[in-house]
């Protein structure tokens, strides 16, 4: 076991240091002059201009700036936003509280429900209830995320009036980030001052659910096509006819037999929608103005705030290669077959 | 027990056994799959809109109608049978733009599926061939690119470049390229060990021929039908570029970015908003299901278990 786990961590270095290499490289593969970029201006002072390229290390050879980036990156120093002046580490950790509460709330949103049609499709098999859920989640699977939470605020926000348009919780509800997520911070406060911020959880519930189904609506889909082909597999599995011929109820021969020895491959599908939700991240934190990592990257992009450009997708990139690490070992310890293979 | 096989002579005076072509195979067996069926049909439809669209689109997709702005479509009150999808903000007419717009989105999607998939094809069978010299280090780039979000990386790709259709394609490309080459690769590799490239071998075949004519033919089919499936994530990655404005510029007509302009009126005009992201989820759906037929077809082994 801790072979193989320190095999793949070795696999992990290169593949951080090509990371690195990439997002150092970004911020040169800008067309023309970076300084003139940034600033967005043209015929820019000289000496102004010198003393930018120099504050920045961009007049020094190509590989001392990659060992300096490198030396900063191992201090911490992930360099400063160039609008706000404030940390590019500490705006990370500020926002992604948000995102990863989102995140997590699609995440259970998706396996919930993506884990329930599988198996719905799979005991159906061929019925007109496995064409539609299968249809509908071909459908989710195609979706274009932007456009579905536009169509969903178009629907429930706007003309039913159930749920709000934007943001996390209601402006009226001045609530202190103290966890950083929104539905425990408000739960907290709404317990500790009840007088003015009642109200306020169901609030955040309620901002949290259109975001949730929007993010969650693409992983849904692949959680139930895979849920349906594991469960179709292990159901023709002789161990589960034996369940059947002994008399077991159909639910736990569903339920305890089948799935559980169908999750294997699904759970991996779970772990490997990080990506996914990552990228869902940036549409949906747009459209819904949750104020998240993705926002945050796209905002940068807008206003050419390159060190939050380049830091962000790096705890990003980062982010995501942990957590691929952590399902390949999980992976690895459910299943003995993987972790012996070479 | 080979040989035993060769003295059958077959008889003269048999009926010869007639097999249907590759074609004729091809299309029994995707035409079993009617959703397949059905996808191609409204692609074909698609298709023929985006080439014929000065002749199939009623107007010019940038000429502004200012006595037409937000007309609803011809079926609901207000609409008028001029505009039959009513206009946008600007009194452009809708149908023309959506027609007009496919074709940016079809050409983004299909040019970076190709842009993606001749290096990716040529890396892919160059990591098989040499796994110890150079596969080790393509397939470490590789999975640089493959730990970023894909969308991720390609707004990061055109934050850079500059928004636009040329940066768009190879944004795209780039978030594509490692499918392929894994993809490549591991049908490659199970190919190198068959007895026939070893025949092919031994005959004198130089590497190009082995890579391209020996091997390259056999790992087709799952790479046509990660193609199709890759066109459609193609178009969802630019319309959603679009969106966010790093796309196709305005006023050109594309799917995404007829969108981004219709969220300032998702309280007044519901056509405007529904249907740029209705087409593109049709569009992706019919090539999703020609994607499963596909597969159904070409490639057993991936076939579902239905």
């Amino acid at each position: 076991m801790f072979a193989f786990i320190f095999r793949r961590f070795g696999l992990l270095i290169p593949t951080f240091i090509g990371i690195t290499l990439l997002t150092f490289s970004l911020i040169h593969m800008i067309p023309g002059d970076p300084i003139e970029v940034m600033v967005g201006e043209r015929n820019l002072d000289p000496v102004m201009h010198a003393q930018a390229m120099h504050r920045l290390g961009l007049d020094k050879p190509l590989y001392a700036q990659y060992f300096d980036y490198i030396g900063q990156l191992l201090n911490g120093n992930l360099g400063e936003s160039i609008k706000t002046r404030e940390p590019v580490l500490k705006e990370f950790l500020t926002l992604f509280p948000a995102t990863l509460e989102l995140a997590l709330s699609a995440m259970l949103f998706a396996a919930f429900f993506g884990l329930l049609a599988g198996v719905i499709a799979a005991i159906r098999r061929g019925k007109a209830t496995d064409h539609s859920v299968m249809g509908l989640a071909l459908t989710g699977f195609s979706m274009p995320i932007f456009w579905w939470g536009l169509i969903l605020i178009m629907v429930f926000s706007n003309y039913l009036h159930w749920t709000p348009v934007s943001g996390r919780v209601d402006l009226a509800f001045d609530i202190p980030p103290r966890t950083g997520f929104m539905l425990i911070d408000s739960w907290l406060i709404e317990r500790a001052d009840p007088a003015n911020f009642s109200g306020a959880f169901i609030d955040a519930l309620r901002h949290l659910i259109l975001p949730t189904i929007v993010l969650g609506t693409i992983p849904l889909a692949v959680i139930a096509r895979m849920t349906r082909s594991s469960m179709l597999e292990v159901l023709k599995e002789d161990y589960v006819r034996t369940a059947r011929a002994k008399g077991l109820s159909p639910f736990k021969v569903i339920f305890v037999h089948t799935l559980r020895n169908a999750l294997i491959p699904v759970l991996t599908v779970i772990g490997l929608q990080i990506g996914t939700l990552m990228g869902g991240a940036v549409l949906t934190e747009t459209i819904f103005s949750w104020p998240g990592i993705g926002k945050w990257l796209i905002d940068a992009i807008g206003s050419r705030d390159y060190p939050v450009i380049q830091s962000g997708l790096l705890m990003v990139a980062t982010l995501v290669i942990v957590v691929n690490f952590a399902v390949d070992i999980l992976y690895g310890v459910v299943n003995p077959r993987i972790r012996h293979a070479k | 027990m080979s040989l035993q096989k060769q003295t059958v002579v077959p008889d003269a005076d048999a009926p010869v056994a007639t097999y249907p072509s590759p074609v004729k195979e091809f299309w029994q067996a995707f035409s079993q799959n009617k959703g397949a069926v059905a996808g191609l049909v409204f692609m074909l439809v698609v298709v023929f809109a985006a080439i014929f669209a000065p002749l199939v689109a009623p107007y010019s997709p940038i000429e502004q109608y200012h006595d037409h702005l937000l007309t609803p479509p011809a079926w609901c009150e207000g609409g008028s049978r001029a505009f039959l999808l009513g206009t946008d903000e600007a009194g452009r007419d809708l149908l023309s733009r959506l027609i007009y717009g496919a074709r940016m989105s079809l050409l983004i999607g299909l040019s970076s599926v190709v842009v993606a998939l001749i290096p990716g094809v040529i890396l892919g069978l160059l990591a098989a061939f040499f796994p110890r010299m150079i596969g080790g280090s393509i397939m470490r780039l590789m999975d640089v690119l493959m730990a970023l979000p894909s969308l991720l990386l390609a707004v990061a790709i055109v934050a850079i470049l500059g928004p636009g259709f040329i940066n768009s394609i190879i944004a795209i490309a780039v978030v594509g390229l490692p499918a392929y080459v894994r993809l490549t690769r591991a049908s490659a590799m199970s190919e190198l060990n068959r007895d026939y490239v070893t025949a092919s071998r031994v005959c004198g075949a130089g590497l190009l021929r082995l890579m391209f004519i020996t091997v390259l033919p056999n790992c087709m089919a799952p790479l046509i039908v990660h193609a199709t499936m890759s066109f459609s994530s193609a178009i969802l990655e630019a319309s959603a570029l679009g969106f966010l404005g790093l796309g196709v510029q305005p006023p050109t007509p594309e799917w995404g970015t007829m969108l981004a302009s219709a969220r300032d009126y998702i309280e007044r005009a519901w056509w405007v908003v529904s249907l740029p992201g209705l087409t593109i989820l049709l569009a992706v759906l019919s090539i999703n299901l020609m994607g499963d037929g596909l597969r159904d077809a070409l490639d057993p082994k991936l076939k579902r278990i239905a």
